[in-house]
Parts: C-alpha cells; structure tokens; sequence
C-alpha cells in the first residue's frame, strides 16, 4: 500500500540569509512560531476518545496553559481538526465537509487507535466504518491509544507544535481505494441454522422438568 | 499655528493613541479574561506563551491575521465584507466624550455618553448585517435574537442614567465627575447602578445574556461564517465595548477620575490611573458573572428587560425626581 | 386481586391461541414464558399488553435458515413479568431484496417500536407493513446490504472511500431527496416555517447526533432525530467472536458508564453457564459499578449545564470524576473504556491502596455536593431554564420505553436494581429518588440525588466486603444451547442482552437493548412547542451516548 505523503508547508518563498552584521527574524518564522503557539481546536468529538479530549480541556490537564484551549464550534474560525473516535461511512461526508470549510492553514489530529486506522472495530469483512481518518483527509500527526490519556492528546499537541515551527508540517495520507478490509484473519462467518434443529431439546434429555423446556 | 492646524495635529494624534490604546487593551482584556475564567474554573490558564502568558494574545493576533479569508458561496459580498468595520467602527470612536483628568477630554460634547449609545446602536446595525449576508440560517438566527435584545436594553440602559443627570443637571461628562466632588453617584443610586451595569452587560452580549452567540446552541451565532481578521474585529469589538461600558459606568457611578480616598492626588496624571483602575475593577466584575451565572433563553431575556429593568429604572427617576423636588421645597 | 401474569397467559392461551408455548423460569432465561403467534395476531397480543400497562422492552429478530424470527419482549414496572411472544417470518427461499418478507407493524400501539422495526428492516430486510416511515435508521439511505443475515459474509468493498464519498452528493442534496414535498412547498407557498439542522458537529457534546427540526420562527413544530453516524457493528462482529473476545466490545458501547455494561454482559452468561461468582467478586462488581455511576453522572452534569451556558461548574464536575478515575484506573488500569469483569469473577483483584482512598473520597465529595446544590440547584436562572420543560407524561413514557432516571422523574419508581434484583443489590440499603414533574429540573434533580444514593451503596460495601477469591478458575469456552435474556440497571437506565446460543464458541445473535435508544426516542415526543434553546436543554437532560444508541 503506498503512502502519499503531501508538503503542507506555509511559506513559499524564503528570504536569502544574511548573517554578522544584523540578525533578522523571517516574517515566516514569526508566522509560524504564531500559529504554533494558537492553535485553535474544533470541538469535534465522535466516540471514547472525545471524553479523553474534554478531559484534557478540563481542570486537571488544562490544556489552554499551552495555547490550544479556546475551542471553537464553528469550523471557519478553527486550525486544528483532532479527529476523536471512530468515523462510520456516514459520517465521512460531514468529515470531509467540515475539513474544507476551515480555512488554510489546517492542521489535523487523528486522535486514537480508530481515526488511525480503524482501531478494535475493524474485523474481516466489515461494513460500517472507515479504517483510518487518513483515507480522505491528509494527518499530520497519529496518537495510538484506545482511548489515549489527555497527557498523549497533549503531547501530540506539542509534536505538531514542534512540526510547525520548524516547517517540517507533512500531511500524510494513505491509499484511499482498498478493495478487501485491512483485516486480513480469517472470518468465523457461519451460515444459518434450522430453526427446527435449534428448538430440539438438547440430547440425552435430563428429566423434563416444566420449567426447563429450551 | 492656526487653530485649525492645532485641531488637525490634535485629532491625528488622539487617533493614534486612541488606536493603540484599543489594541492593546483589547489584548489585555483577551489575556485577562483567560486568566480570571481559569482561576474560577481551577486551573491555570495560559501560562507558557510569553511572561505568564502575555504573549498569547499576540499570538493569536498574528495567527488570525495570516489565516485564510473565506467568502461563503451566495452570500452578500460587499455587505459580509463591510459587517465587521460597522461593528467595530463606532465603539472606538466612543472614546472621544471620556474625561480622562480635569481639563483632559478630546470633545467635551453637551450631550456626553448619549453620544456613545447612539454610536453603538450602529454596531448592532453591523452585526444584523453581518448575520444576514453570512447566507447561514445559524447566523441569521443569532443577529436577529442580538438586535432583538439591543432594542430591549436600549430604553433601560438611558432610562437609569436620567437619575443621575437630573441630579448633575448636565448630560457633559466633565461635569458629570465635577458633580460628584463629595458623593459618588453610587451611594445616592444604587438601583441606577446595577440597573446601568445589567443592561450594559446586554448591550455588549455578555452572558448570562449571550444569547445571540450562544455558543452551545447556534454553533457560533452571528459570526460562524466569519474567519480570520474579520472575526478579530468582532472580538476587538466586543472587548473594546466591555470596556467602554466600564469606562462610563465608572464616571457616571464611581466618580472618573477622582481619587477615591480623599487625600490622594488626582490631577492629570493621576486621574486617568484612578479611572484605569475603576474600570478594570468593573470588567472583572463583568467576567466574574460570566462565568458564575447559566444563560437566561430569548424570551426570558425580553422579560427581564421589559417587565423588570423599565419599571424599575422609571421608579428610579420618579423617586429621584422626587427627592430633588423636596429638597428644593425645603432648603 | 389476581396476578396479572397469569392473566396475560391465560388471555394468550385462550384467545390468541398460539403456535408454540413454553412456559420458562425467570430466573435462569430471564423470561417467564415465550409464545410463538401468528402475524394476524400480534396486534391483538401488542394492544393487550398495553392495556395492561406493559412497556415494549425490546423489537428484534433472528435469522434462521427457514425462517426469520421477529421477538418481542414486553415487560411491567410493577413486578418482574418479562413475556417474550415471537412471529414467524416465513423466507420462502427468497432474498431480501424481493421484498417478500412482510410483517405487520405495531408502531400505531407501541410508539418505541418504530425505531425498532425501521432497524430490523434495514439489518434484516423485513417489510413491516403499516410503518408511517419504513426507511433506514443506522446506515445511510443508499446502502443496499442487509448487515445481520447470515448470508451476508463482509462487504467486499472493506474500506472503499468512494463509496462513501458518493454520499456526500447525498447528504448535501438530502434533504430535496427525502422531503420532497416540503421543498416544493417552501418554493412555491412561502411560509413561515424553516428547517434547521442541528449536528451532526454540534457543540453539546452528546456525540454525532444530528436532529432535524421544522422550526416557525424559533418555535419548534417537529423534530426528527436522525442518527447512525457512529454505529460500529457491534452485533455482527459478536457474531464471529469468541465470548472472551466480546468483553472490549462491552466497554465501548456506553464508555461513561462501562462497568454496568460489564455487569450486564457478565449477569448474562453467568446465568446462561449456570454458574455463581465468589461473594467477594459481587461486592467488588457493586463497588466499581457505583463508582462508575458516579463518575458518569458527574460528567453528564459537567455537560448539561455547559449547554445551558454555566461554563463552570463542567470544571468543578470534571476535576471530582478524575478523582474518581484515579481510584477505578489503580485497580483496573483504564480511565474510560473498562473490560474488568470476566465470567465468574473479575480481571485481577483490587489494589490494596483503593480502599483507603475512597474512604478519604466520600466526605469530600459529599461536600462538593452541597456546593453544587448552591451554586446551580438554587440559582434563579437555572430554574427558569429548566422548570415546566420538556414534561414526560407516564403514557408516553410507557408508549417510549424509557428507562432509567428519566422514568423516575416522571413519577414511576422502576429501578431494575430493586425490581428485579441481581448480585448483592437485596442485600444493601439504599432509595430511588422519584420525583413526579417530569421535567428537566426533575431530570436533573433525581441525577443529582442519585449520586447520593451511589455513596451509601459504596460506604455499606466497603464495610461488609469479604476477603476471598476473585475467579471461578476456568470455565468452558461456550455458552450451553439456548435463549437467555438478561437485564441491569446502568445509569442511562435498562440495558438488556438477549442471546441465542448454539452451543458453540460464538454467539448466534446477541442483541443489545440500550437504554438511550428508546430514551432518544421520546424527544419527539418532548420537543413540539419548546424552543430553540430549550431543545439543546431537553436533550442534555434525558441523558444519551450515541454510540450506545448506534452501536
């Protein structure tokens, strides 16, 4: 399966070092030791790993020390999509939706073992979710867990803090068109029974008592 | 120099430092609230951003500045465009009636802060527009409950400041704080006051009566479809209003810029530190409140301000009126 | 006066006639009698147990290879009286999508059964005829498979985006495709009335809930909860498990409250085996259970009143569950999805430190109680807000099927813990608060005084728990042959588990009755009238978890 990973760095051109006599800062430095230290969430929570979110939000773990405390519902006025918990196929139209309404630059999470890659629901010939957050929209960084501790959310927090300052911010995104569940074990599926067999009583009877019939 | 020269020089200057003043207080009021919402809620807030977190809100400027500005599809261009100047516009040009020291007021106009209220109804105009040209029901839904309630907590917002202009017999700030040479106007209206400071709270969307940007029920109210520096100005403009509404409060109600205790120097200089002072100390009553008390829905809020606030500040001016007469009739 | 049940049986017997009956122990299959009936007669058998005040506990069905098997489950608050009455769906060798397996709908009787049938349909590809709204529930509208038959082996397409990517062309232009009508009428008549989405990213964190209201101005005429954007197979994929292998499946139905799912699953096949825990393992599965209860009505509390705008008091709520947490994560080692109950006894057995932490626990948090009294229970805003809202009369109540704390606030004192008792629950004292408005405050109040009962349960276990071991040691791998129900009480309320057995590694069909699922269920009931900021109130106070709803 191939990686595609895509560069999702914010500035376009740099300005030609100068060095001795006089020290400049680069506009883009500034710009992203900015954007680094304000990262603006979404409140965006899906399943388990949401509580772990709102815990990391809350007294305890406080994450507004660092700067990414003021969560933002509306997705226009959000940079930072932390993907918690698992994504079923209906909601992927809403993922995908809100991902395009947040303005550049975006950055996203995939908080948990389920926006990774599926996490435990995944099963040979599953029907109902996506296995992985990174099939349509590019993440820049994964924190295993089920759920992760708020110290893990926030910690990923900071990797991606230390991603954009210094400019190595990568989206990374996997193949989107898989044609068997990633799960490859083999399947227990059985058929049906007879409803006939099934209402027999179980063999050598024990004495038929009137309450015991099965 | 010509006089006009002088007035020119004059306004350009007040501008500039009116201008600065506004950003950097709108940033320390941003930082401020951060810091007083996490004490009450135990925990730190930010802290690592700079010396105790002062940098942070510099931060977020820079970051909102350099954000992409977004159109939505089929909304109104011009007027989406326009919203946010409407809103922030007039609550800075509030600060041309605020008498800083005795003789250190840019326009002492004769009609002081009914100025003010009527520039700030213009900002109201801006966030209907701001919530129609969105294109967004949330958006519409949210201006309309916020012009909803700026109309309602216009007429007790007036109405309990004629306590104090019948008992000052002016409506010019400076002399409105030169009125209060040995009573604060707080001890003789106390009900003008709270009246004052509620409906203050309203006009600036504060909870508990932040029912236009309810945050849990309409996604963002009027601004969701506003990014970037455009959702800034809303913020500045919110911000910068709180503390205009302190501001006037205090010289109204808590004597500008008198010392508060009677020996200490209150001259040009000092003045503007004791009104800095006061009004600070309402602002962090206003966010005090805001995170203690849940919100009151639309209609509750409509009640509350017609059914309670009106009768209550009319029966503030019928006693006031009352009590003047009286004195009048016996000294 | 007569004993209802035999009532019920003998009306059965006599008028309906049905195909099969057996009558069984409720002890051991957790029903007292299962009768097969005709199609022709189950709306008879549905309007009579109505008449007698029984609840609909439970709509599933079961496919064998002849036939499909449509089972209710009817139940009463006044007494245990669990009845299952089965019709048969006759497959004719056909295939779902011939559209030839039909059944009648008992929606017009039981209003809760029109979620279930809509899910049987969309699992199963039974026709309930007569549904107001036969369409799919928990996947989107263009899927085409029929998940839990057996002869669906796995989508081919596991994990194919495009497909899914295909419905968001659908989901923007859903609503011309659903509501046609009201479309062109809004075009063409210009009224007054809108529709407004709320979700599914929605700031009151109740999970991907999506409800569709029809709104006049801001008055709200109907609402439609639309749900299933966080349903995770969980019933196929206990099809191909083993039953060791479903335990982490029990922590992530219902995260907050995990340990009544463990306790459910555990009650279940302890009593399919036949088998009796260690005394020491009830008391330790009680304790974990309030503290768990605890913790989950502290975060809903932290929840709701963060929808009704008090931003602090989530703060307060959330610093004393992570106390709690600390307490439950030093024996079991998670914070939120727990998988410590095993059959016949628990993971490992608990640390030696955990019981001197919770005695220094109770009285500080007893304290923060009082506190929360003050600074919510008593605030004027908070009344306004709450009282006279969203009131839930006892008939629709029974016509929902809701369970749990929003039925003791309207009056019924039905807790399963004391109605049909399970592990050492007879044994300790303890009330159930009810309250009879049926409103939010009542919702919010009987929550609150919960917690209060939670810690009497915990301070009465801790004294009288006894020394001794914690598992049975090794049981065998499979469940004995047969039909088992099983219920508890967790904190949204009745959460029960129907399994069929045969007798070999994997269950046949396991079907989780979860309690917010009937509980969303009755907002269209509560909404009509209210409006926009009283929806967002309401919904926070009846008290849901998608994913248990969506499984």
């Amino acid at each position: 399966m191939e990686i595609k990973e895509t560069l999702l760095t914010t500035d376009t051109q740099s300005l030609s070092p100068v060095s001795g006599v006089a020290n400049f800062f680069k506009v883009e430095d500034v710009f992203n030791m900015a954007r680094a230290n304000s990262l603006w969430p979404l409140t965006f929570g899906l399943a388990c790993c949401a509580i772990e979110f709102m815990a990391g939000g809350a007294a305890r773990f406080d994450m507004d020390r660092f700067g990414f405390g003021v969560v933002r519902p509306s997705p226009r006025q959000a940079d930072l999509m932390i993907v918690a918990g698992t994504i079923s196929r209906k909601m992927v139209p809403c993922i995908k939706t809100l991902y395009d309404q947040m303005p550049a630059p975006k950055y996203v999470i995939a908080l948990g073992g389920c926006a990774t890659a599926g996490g435990p629901f995944k099963y040979p010939g599953q029907y109902g979710i996506l296995e992985g957050i990174d099939k349509i929209i590019p993440v820049n960084v994964y924190v295993p867990g089920c759920p992760p501790r708020p110290e893990a959310l926030i910690a990923g927090i900071m990797e991606l803090q230390r991603q954009i300052k210094s400019k190595e911010v990568k989206g990374t995104m996997t193949q989107a068109v898989v044609h068997d569940s990633q799960d490859n074990r083999p399947a227990e599926y059985k058929n049906a029974i007879s409803r006939v067999e099934f209402r027999k009583p179980p063999t050598p009877p024990a004495a038929p008592s009137p309450e015991n019939k099965s | 120099m010509s006089f006009i020269l002088q007035e020119i020089i004059k306004i350009i200057l007040y501008g500039t430092l009116v201008t600065l003043f506004v950003s950097v207080n709108a940033l320390f009021l941003i930082w401020l609230e951060r810091r007083v919402s996490a004490r009450i809620q135990l925990r730190r807030g930010p802290i690592h951003v700079g010396w105790q977190g002062s940098l942070q809100t510099v931060a977020d400027a820079i970051k909102l500045l350099t954000k992409e500005l977004v159109l939505p599809k089929e909304s109104d261009k011009f007027l989406y465009m326009m919203a946010p100047l409407i809103v922030f516009a007039p609550i800075v040009a509030a600060f041309l009636i605020l008498p800083l020291g005795p003789h250190f007021v840019m326009r002492d106009l004769n009609i002081g802060f009914l100025f003010v209220f009527s520039l700030t109804n213009i900002s109201f105009i801006g966030i209907f527009i701001a919530g129609w040209a969105s294109n967004n029901k949330y958006a519409l839904l949210g201006s309309m409950r916020a012009v909803a309630q700026n109309i309602s907590y216009e007429i007790p917002l007036l109405l309990s400041t004629m306590g104090v202009v019948m008992a000052a017999q002016t409506m010019k700030m400076s002399e409105l704080v030169a009125a209060q040479e040995k009573t604060w106007f707080i001890a003789t209206q106390p009900l003008a006051f709270l009246i004052f400071f509620c409906a203050s709270l309203a006009e600036a969307n504060r909870a508990p009566f932040d029912i236009p940007e309810a945050e849990s029920e309409l996604v963002a109210g009027f601004h969701t479809e506003y990014s970037g520096m455009r959702f800034a100005l809303f913020f500045l403009g919110e911000y910068t209003a709180i503390f205009i509404s302190s501001a006037i409060a205090a010289t109204l109600f808590l004597g500008g810029w008198r010392s508060p205790v009677p020996g200490l120097p209150a001259g040009s200089l000092a003045g503007p530190f004791w009104l800095l002072l006061k009004t600070y100390g309402i602002v962090f009553v206003v966010m005090w409140v805001r995170w203690t008390f849940p919100r009151l829905r639309s209609d509750q809020l409509m009640n509350f301000a017609w059914k309670v606030l009106i009768p209550f500040a009319i029966l503030n001016v019928f006693v006031t009126a009352l009590v003047i007469q009286c004195q009048k009739f016996f000294a | 006066m007569p004993v209802l049940e035999k009532d019920i049986t003998s009306w059965l017997r006599e008028v309906v006639k049905p195909e099969e009956f057996n009558e069984k122990n409720l002890k051991t299959s957790g029903v007292l009698f299962e009768a097969v009936v005709a199609q022709n007669k189950i709306r008879e058998v549905a309007r009579e147990f109505l008449a007698q005040d029984y609840f609909l506990e439970s709509l599933t069905a079961v496919d064998f290879a002849e036939c499909l098997e449509v089972v209710y489950h009817f139940n009463r608050w006044s007494e245990p009286s669990r009845s299952c009455v089965k019709i048969l769906v006759p497959k004719n060798d056909g295939k779902p999508e011939d559209g030839r397996w039909t059944a009648p709908s008992i929606s017009s009787i039981y209003k809760s059964a029109a979620w279930f049938e809509r899910e049987i349909f969309e699992f199963f590809g039974i026709i309930f005829t007569d549904h107001p709204n036969l369409k799919r529930l928990l996947l989107p509208e263009s899927s085409v498979i029929f998940p839990l038959l057996k002869s669906f082996k796995g989508e081919p397409a596991g994990s194919d985006v495009t497909q899914s990517l295909k419905l968001m062309k659908e989901d923007t232009e859903g609503f011309q495709i659903l509501y046609p009508q009201q479309v062109t009428e809004q075009a063409t008549k210009h009224k007054r009335d809108y529709y407004l989405n709320l979700g599914p990213q929605h700031p009151s964190t109740h999970g991907v809930l999506r409800v569709l209201l029809h709104l006049d101005g801001e008055r709200v005429i109907d609402a439609e909860p639309i749900i299933g954007y966080s349903h995770r197979h969980h019933e196929k994929m206990m099809e191909i498990q083993t039953y060791v292998a479903c335990w982490p499946n029990m922590g992530r139905l219902d995260y907050v409250g995990a340990m009544s799912y463990n306790f459910g699953y555990a009650v279940l096949v302890e009593k399919a085996m036949g088998v009796t825990p260690p005394p020491r393992v009830e008391y330790i599965r009680v304790l974990t259970t309030e503290l768990n209860r605890l913790a989950s009505h502290l975060l809903w509390a932290g929840t709701f009143l963060m929808d009704l705008g008090a931003f602090t008091p989530f703060f307060y709520c959330f610093d004393d569950r992570e106390n709690i947490l600390d307490i439950l994560e030093m024996t079991t080692g998670e914070r939120l999805t727990y998988d410590y109950f095993r059959f016949g006894g628990l993971d490992k057995d608990i640390h030696p430190d955990m019981i001197p932490a919770i005695k220094k626990f109770i009285p500080e948090f007893k304290k923060h109680l009082k506190d929360y009294d003050g600074l919510v229970t008593k605030n004027i805003i908070f009344k306004k807000r709450t009282r006279n809202l969203g009131i839930l009369s006892k008939e629709a109540a029974i016509s929902y099927g809701v369970t749990g704390p929003s039925l003791r606030a309207s009056g019924v004192p039905f807790d399963l813990r004391r109605a049909e008792p399970y592990s050492i629950y007879p044994e300790l004292d303890f009330n159930i608060p009810t309250r009879s408005e049926g409103d939010v405050y009542s919702r919010y109040w009987v929550r609150m005084k919960e917690m209060e009962e939670s810690l009497k349960i915990i301070a009465q276990v801790i004294e009288k728990m006894p020394a001794g071991e914690v598992t049975l040691g090794k049981l065998p791998k499979n469940v004995p042959k047969g039909e088992y129900y099983s219920a508890v009480e967790s904190t949204r309320g009745l959460f029960g588990m129907y399994l069929i057995s045969d007798g070999s590694l994997n269950p046949y069909r396991l079907k989780l009755r979860t309690p917010s699922f009937s509980n969303l269920n009755s907002i269209i009931h509560m909404l009509p009238g209210c409006l926009i900021s009283d929806v967002v109130a309401v919904l926070g106070s009846i008290d849901i978890v998608l994913p248990e709803i969506d499984r």
